[in-house]
């Protein structure tokens, strides 16, 4: 079997001390920005972007994505104990973690959470090893216009899944797209939009943009509060282990939610939010006790921490084998990669069998890691959610400044950083999302050498968008989601899923 | 506007796509999109809500004061140099939520500086402008 080999070669580069160090730094900050609110994956992310500058590629992606499930284990943490959630994902989790917690059985529920998300991640994995490889042999089939069309597919169902508006997504899609086009043209390298300044030459940088964005933003919403947060729910924890019966009742939504949240989070636009959400929605269906979520049902629990954690995996499908971000953190991946003069796409795989095998191996060690790191340090967790929030931004606020200044020793970056961290608090004030925004600027130029590419071949001629066979489908679903959308039946649908995308 | 704008770039043609193509469509089709918007604002039933609103019994002086310190650090940064501008900001920046003695917020600013300071100066080998106490 050629996948145990690559595995195995994976394994060779994941031990490595280097490796294994950024495995663990990573998990551990995740662990940290997931306990913490107010402060998410996408943030950590951006924030730490600069700081993988020097080191090796692989080490920064092992990094990166440890940040990302760590993320998704740290936040349930929270959500159980008292009940905040840390990150979007871990929203569900509150329903029912929280009931278990004041019911005296915290530890029940934090230990099922805590296998489940090790389940789910180890299958998530398994997942990505296997499926990854022959969609990127497919996707060597792809010309230009399939690239275009794939690219305008990811981008509606990604307005169509974004909470809100519609119309206001594919506004901050298009803002997204002229923004991505600012700097020297791909083909004419002849200067568009700078203003005479060089720093814009290379276009608008992602990480001044996404700590603007996403940091800031965040911040000057919080600050404004006048409330502080809320008291905190006494609980002592005890007996990690869940017994006979709760892993009766468990398996089953374990099971199902990995399989769940792989599969959406392949979907472009999907991921861990959407994945531990309809999770719960199956479970509660296909529950014999259905009365008794919301009330402590440790499935509640089980389910949507499963998906959340198989959902990270699945994201990953996309931008390894066909180069396009499925959501907000992969397009941080994606912006990370090319720092590194790495291009994701279908070559990826066979191209650099390193970064690959060896983020798939160190995605399983980070999952053992967090069990170990999880479990015992509960205590210490639990007590970094009561750090104010007053001493704690002025901090988010430092490293944002720094790590944007060190980019290129130049306070002109701050101040980009500061004016979409404006444009960010603004927009969420009147509802306009920023995953769109995000997701358009990165795909914007690639979009652009696609389209012209295509229209080169063609002569002119828009037609190739829709006589090749996978463009025109790609295509046709595209329209398809677009008029799903104007369906009154799928308005209210949608607004359950919004929220999403981080 | 930006798709006027992107004319000047040159639109070029459908075969030999010009600088200013792409920016030109997304330009129009934002233009589009947000004159259906105004539109359906006023044909809506609810009345939208007043911008005020948005800001109700919410700390919006904290705000430009956060915002006004951060637009004022890094015009700062290069002439009084690192150590200086953080210390300033992280002081100021503390005592915008928390109600610490003024020991307590100068010790931990002076602390968070001179920590930042050692790792990315001396450990990450950041280049930090020194300024006036370098």
């Amino acid at each position: 079997m050629e996948v145990f080999h690559h595995l195995l070669f994976g394994l060779q580069v994941a031990v490595q001390p280097v490796n294994l160090l950024f495995c663990f730094i990573g998990v551990l900050i995740g662990t940290l920005v997931g306990v913490l609110p107010g402060l998410g994956p996408v943030a950590a992310i951006s924030l730490l972007l600069p700081a993988t500058f020097h080191a090796p590629p692989v080490a920064s992606i092992i990094m990166l994505s440890g940040i990302y499930y760590g993320a998704m284990y740290g936040g349930s943490t929270t959500s159980i104990l008292v009940n905040i959630p840390g990150e979007a994902a871990s929203v569900v989790t509150t329903i029912d973690g929280y009931q278990m917690a004041r019911q005296g059985r915290a530890g029940a529920a934090l230990g099922i959470s805590a296998f489940g998300s090790f389940i789910a991640g180890t299958l998530g994995v398994v997942g990505l090893a296997f499926l990854a490889p022959p969609l990127a042999s497919v996707a060597l089939k792809f010309g230009p216009p399939e690239y275009f069309s794939l690219m305008i597919l990811g981008l509606t169902v990604l307005t169509f899944l974004a909470g809100g508006s519609m119309v206001k997504s594919l506004m901050m899609a298009c803002v997204g797209v002229i923004i991505g086009n600012i700097g020297l043209d791909l083909v004419a390298a002849q200067p568009r939009f700078t203003f005479g300044l060089d720093i814009l030459l290379d276009g608008v940088g992602l990480v001044p943009l996404v700590m603007g964005l996403f940091g800031v933003s965040e911040v000057l919403l919080n600050i404004e509060e006048k409330l502080d947060k809320q008291a905190v729910f006494e609980t002592k924890v005890k007996g990690l282990l869940p017994n006979r019966k709760d892993w009766r009742e468990s398996i089953l939504p374990i099971l199902r939610g990995s399989v769940l949240g792989f599969f959406l989070g392949i979907l472009p636009g999907g991921g861990a939010v959407i994945s531990s959400f309809v999770s719960y929605g199956v479970e509660k269906r296909l529950s014999r006790h259905p009365e008794e979520f919301g009330k402590g049902a440790i499935a509640g629990v089980a389910g949507p921490e499963a998906a959340n954690n198989s959902a990270v995996s699945g994201t990953f499908i996309p931008l390894v084998s066909l180069g396009i971000p499925a959501n907000v953190t992969m397009a941080l991946f994606l912006g990370a990669l090319m720092i590194h003069g790495i291009q994701p796409g279908p070559l990826f795989i066979t191209q650099h069998p390193d970064i690959f095998w060896g983020l798939i191996i160190s995605m399983y060690l980070g999952n053992v890691m967090l069990l170990v790191l999880n479990l015992p340090l509960l205590g210490i967790w639990v007590r970094l959610v009561r750090v104010p929030y007053g001493i704690l931004f002025p901090l988010i606020l430092l490293l944002c400044m720094i790590g944007v200044y060190t980019l290129n020793n130049n306070v002109v970056e701050i101040f980009i950083m500061l004016i979409f961290g404006v444009f960010g608090y603004l927009n969420r004030k009147i509802g306009f999302e920023g995953a769109p925004f995000i997701i358009a600027l990165v795909l914007g130029p690639m979009m652009e050498k696609c389209l012209r590419q295509s229209l080169l071949i063609s002569r002119g001629d828009l037609g190739i968008f829709f006589t090749r066979p996978i463009s025109a489908i790609l295509m046709g679903l595209a329209v398809f989601s677009i008029i799903m959308t104007l369906l009154p039946a799928f308005k209210k649908k949608k607004g359950l899923i919004g929220e999403d995308v981080q | 506007m930006t798709a006027l704008w992107s004319l000047k770039y040159g639109f070029g043609s459908l075969s030999e796509p010009g600088v200013g193509f792409i920016t030109f469509f997304a330009g129009a089709i934002l233009a589009l999109l947000s004159l259906l918007l105004f539109f359906s604002s006023f044909r809506g039933k609810e009345k939208p809500a007043d911008l005020r609103e948005l800001w109700a019994g919410l700390d919006v002086k904290k705000v430009l004061y956060v915002l006004m310190l951060l637009v004022v650090y890094p015009v700062l940064l290069r002439p009084a140099g690192f150590p200086l501008s953080t210390f300033v900001l992280l002081f100021l920046l503390f005592r915008v939520k928390g109600s610490y003695g003024i020991w307590t917020t100068l010790f931990a600013s002076f602390f968070v500086t001179a920590v930042s300071y050692l790792v990315f100066q001396v450990w990450l080998q950041v280049q930090l402008p020194r300024g006036i106490l370098g």
